[in-house]
């Protein structure tokens, strides 16, 4: 089943850099790494970006989207809340889970607006995760498993692609140019994370987990995470 | 147990046995002031020294044991501890932890530690050596009940550093969970494989060999500017990462570098800040840490 022309503009809305959950804000640990200069140009935010697309996205985050959608359309609160919880406690530095949180929540007020009630106790969720909102929307919306886990993670690649070009800073073809990286890459990690059994989820990512915490302390700060 | 799909649940005996099966269950209760080792029964190669009482009675001391002195491929280390309400144990081992090269079974390591309310867990033991080749799955699963408190730390060596032996190839699962009365607090999904990404990448293990956990459950207050200021004070070498936060309850000490006495140094500075606040007791460190 691929996507109808009546669910696709819902995809598009849900992945707009204007849906008003405060993506711009967070950088996941991107502003410490450049910082240390563990990111410095181009070529490293590339290996940052697609590496923990390979990685924490691949095995954690898009596992657990899948079966909150699947959750979602059998509308069985008990796993949703389980693989919520468990996403949340996977998350590895404060500001890492405050950032998941926060987005969770802004996107759970958003839906509860539109008029889906089931967003409506995830408003107020202290452990709430961006995945849980996001997959409830997909599910509400009719999009397909492989098109809304695309959609959920290109947000997040395009989100960190525009940290990394404020950060570095990098130009706008740069930033185009990862962009164009990121399509065949995120193809296939959808492809394998879709695939991914229960034994095999979660992924720790040391160094993402060390930037997340450093960046606490960190002297001087343009975003949240 | 775990809920449905959690991961804890599939470590389990599946593959046939062809190394050592070794399994100690230990249980800790309060008698008046004093925590005794009220169960100690072991099949296998892993056992536990006499417990000691370096601290007076209310500490129970336990080193575990495994004689052999190293896992192989096929080999399954299993330890239960219990600790009843209101009992302090402290474990640790005599030495470090060594995986080593197999031929393709995998060497499993299930550590269940369970603390009832009231009760007190100090889990160190020392690092685990994955030798290059080795596979391993491990999985420490704590369950605290309550108002149960937990300090503990994890080291992990990739290869030999100090012989030169890198670890280039292998399969390292390396599970942490800490749970509280069924709810997950903080997992840590280990995931390493020889020639992926992540043992190289800024993300990932950055090229070192070393990376560390350190746990407190609960965080109290000042708990992490404690251990930032220690470790800011301590000369760390140019090549060391650490950093300290705090989730939901869970405050997280972190190394990565290309030292495990030194990860080791450092969580034990940590720990001697750490242990008054949460435990109310100063710093009581084994005899095994020095050697």
């Amino acid at each position: 089943m691929s996507i109808s022309l009546s669910s696709l503009p819902r995809l598009l809305q849900l992945c707009s850099p204007t849906l008003p959950v405060g993506a711009f804000a967070w950088s996941q640990g991107l502003e410490c790494a450049v910082d240390r200069g563990w990111v410095r140009d181009e070529a490293s935010a590339g290996q940052w970006i697609l590496g923990l697309l390979g990685h924490t996205q691949r095995r954690l985050d898009l596992p657990v989207f899948a079966r909150l959608y699947a959750a979602w359309l059998n509308d069985d609160a008990a796993t949703i809340r389980q693989w919520n919880a468990r996403l949340y406690a996977s998350r590895e530095a404060a500001e890492l889970q405050r950032e998941d949180q926060q987005m969770g929540a802004a996107l759970a007020r958003l839906l509860t607006d539109l008029g889906i009630v089931e967003a409506e106790p995830w408003r107020t969720e202290p452990r709430g995760c961006f995945a849980t909102s996001f997959s409830l929307a997909a599910a509400q919306w009719a999009i397909p498993l492989p098109e809304a886990a695309t959609g959920y993670v290109w947000t997040w690649a395009e989100n960190q692609i525009i940290a990394a070009a404020r950060l570095i800073p990098l130009g706008q073809t740069a930033a185009q140019r990862l962009l164009s990286a990121a399509g065949p890459v995120i193809t296939v990690t959808v492809a394998e994370a879709l695939a991914i059994t229960d034994e095999d989820i979660g992924a720790s990512a040391p160094g993402l987990a060390l930037a997340g915490a450093l960046h606490e302390t960190q002297y001087s700060r343009l975003f949240r995470s | 147990m775990a809920a449905a799909g959690f991961s804890s649940s599939s470590v389990n005996d599946l593959i046939p046995v062809t190394g050592w099966q070794a399994r100690l269950q230990l249980g800790f209760q309060r008698r008046d002031q004093r925590t005794v080792l009220r169960q100690c029964t072991h099949q296998g190669p892993l056992q536990v020294q006499r417990p000691f009482y370096p601290e007076g009675e209310t500490v129970c001391h336990v080193a575990i044991l495994h004689p052999p002195g190293g896992v192989v491929g096929g080999d399954e280390l299993r330890l239960d501890a219990q600790l009843d309400p209101n009992a302090h144990a402290l474990l640790t081992t005599p030495a470090a932890g060594k995986f080593y090269r197999s031929a393709g079974p995998v060497a499993r390591q299930t550590q269940r530690l369970t603390v009832g309310p009231g009760a007190a867990l100090e889990w160190l033991p020392q690092e685990n050596i994955v030798y290059n080749g080795a596979r391993l799955h491990t999985l420490t699963r704590v369950d605290l009940q309550g108002d149960a408190r937990l300090l503990s730390w994890e080291i992990l060596c990739l290869g030999r550093p100090a012989a030169g032996e890198k670890w280039i190839a292998g399969e390292c699962r390396q599970m942490l969970e800490i749970w509280r009365d069924g709810e997950p607090l903080y997992l840590e999904p280990g995931y390493l494989m020889g020639g992926d990404p992540v043992l190289k990448a800024a993300w990932g293990l950055q090229g070192q060999p070393v990376t560390a956990t350190l746990l407190s459950a609960p965080v109290l207050p000042g708990m992490v500017d404690a251990v930032r200021a220690g470790w800011t004070a301590m000369t760390v070498g140019g090549e060391d990462v650490v950093a300290v936060t705090a989730i939901d309850g869970v405050l997280i000490g972190r190394y990565l570098g290309p030292s495990a006495a030194c990860a080791r140094h450092l969580f034990i500075l940590a720990w001697s800040l750490l242990r008054p606040l949460l435990l109310n007791r100063p710093p009581c460190p084994s005899r095994f840490w020095t050697t």
